[in-house]
């Protein structure tokens, strides 16, 4: 239906990051509400030690060295200091956090954090809800293979990816039914075969339903959607 | 990657990548120069006249520091003629003075004459401060590239493009 850009499959990197971009997509389309906290402090730490490198570079590049040499070691020191934090910040502080965001109804707060392992196709998902009013904070493991939902040919299939997280996690769950109970619960059926081939998809792409991993597109699903979820797992 | 850059936040993370490659690579290159207190502690040889101690396009590194002694009769230094932007590599064969205005006269090893010519008119001897560092330690013929990119200028448009096509074709 919409053209879809394929990924390779072998690629581990491309595999995670574009389902790590499918999550923020799939969240926000349930409206939950994006904390962009810590993309933030990323973002204005990255620059700022950009414009000092910047600055370094005009004031050198007119005045010239002898006249700026104590300016330029002093740019050089907070410049490594800022770059040493940002890399403090990236490797301890997000830790791998694709989403932190709050449940439309404000009471739960959600964190999900992925990694992967080399050359092990699986995808390794940590989500943590924290109950505004209570302390308590769950944490949630989820292990799946990528091709749970990647086609054979590399394209990116919304609906399972959902249903992963629909099912696994209450919170999105609560919000998603549709995708919290599907049809066929076992992740062990999946590991040899690929879940989508080519005819499917254009069946599924003629019933409407998008396969592209699109805000809008992904939760307006019409009732033949459960039927065709029937029919997807039997063949 | 192109297609991924639908949110702003996004787009302006890979352009903060990208930039602090580039700043990164130049504060790197700024640090060595005032740890070393040279305006350029790496450079080219670009001529004979110091054979058979430095060939054509060996990469010298330079220390502008006198921590322990003076720059003194002997050392290799480099200079840039005043005026002139040509960094120029010989041996100190005469001081007069100390500290930082000593007068120092240089020579190439290969050279028949000392340096007088190569001054600026009326100049009969080099300040300290002229000179921007001692070498302490050099790579052989790493340097080249960089002659032959100076000495040669559609080498520089050829490498730009290259290194554009294979950036462009490594998207698809």
């Amino acid at each position: 239906m919409a053209t879809q850009e394929k990924i390779t499959v072998y690629n581990l990197a491309d595999l995670k990051n574009t389902s790590d971009d499918a999550i923020p997509n799939y969240l926000n389309s349930l409206k939950f509400t994006q904390s962009h906290r810590l993309t933030d402090v990323r973002l204005s730490l990255g620059y700022s030690a950009f414009v000092v490198a910047a600055a370094c570079f005009l004031w050198d590049y007119k005045l010239g060295f002898e006249s700026t040499k104590y300016f330029t070691a002093g740019a050089v020191a907070f410049y490594t200091l800022l770059n040493g934090f940002l890399t403090f910040w990236i490797l301890y502080v997000e830790k791998g956090t694709v989403y932190e965001g709050t449940s439309p109804s404000g009471q739960e707060k959600i964190k999900i954090s992925t990694k992967t392992k080399k050359n092990v196709p699986t995808y390794f998902v940590t989500v943590e809800v924290q109950n505004v009013n209570s302390k308590g904070k769950t944490t949630l493991k989820i292990e799946r293979p990528f091709n749970e939902w990647f086609d054979a040919a590399g394209r990116f299939v919304a609906a399972p990816f959902q249903t992963v997280l629909a099912s696994q996690v209450p919170v999105i769950g609560q919000l998603d039914v549709k995708r919290a109970n599907p049809a066929s619960a076992a992740p062990a059926q999946h590991e040899t075969q690929p879940a989508y081939t080519p005819e499917m998809l254009d069946m599924l792409a003629k019933a409407n339903v998008s396969v592209v991993g699109t805000t809008a597109e992904a939760t307006e699903t019409s009732g033949a959607d459960a039927k065709k979820g029937g029919k997807r797992r039997k063949a | 990657m192109f297609s991924s850059l639908g949110n702003p936040r996004q787009a302006a993370a890979q352009l903060m990548n990208f930039g602090l490659i580039l700043s990164t690579a130049f504060m790197m290159w700024k640090g060595l120069s005032v740890i070393t207190d040279s305006p350029s502690p790496i450079v080219v040889v670009l001529s004979g006249s110091m054979e058979p101690a430095f060939q054509r396009g060996d990469l010298l590194l330079l220390w502008n520091r006198n921590l322990m002694a003076d720059t003194s009769v002997g050392e290799i230094v480099v200079y840039n003629v005043k005026g002139k932007d040509i960094p120029i590599v010989h041996r100190v064969v005469r001081k007069f003075g100390e500290g930082p205005h000593a007068k120092l006269l240089t020579k190439g090893d290969n050279n028949v004459a000392d340096d007088t010519e190569l001054y600026a008119r009326g100049q009969d001897y080099l300040d300290r401060t002229d000179i921007i560092g001692s070498v302490v330690g050099y790579l052989p013929f790493v340097g080249y590239v960089t002659i032959m990119l100076s000495e040669h200028p559609w080498m520089k448009t050829a490498m730009l493009g290259i290194m554009g096509l294979v950036v462009v074709l490594q998207r698809e």
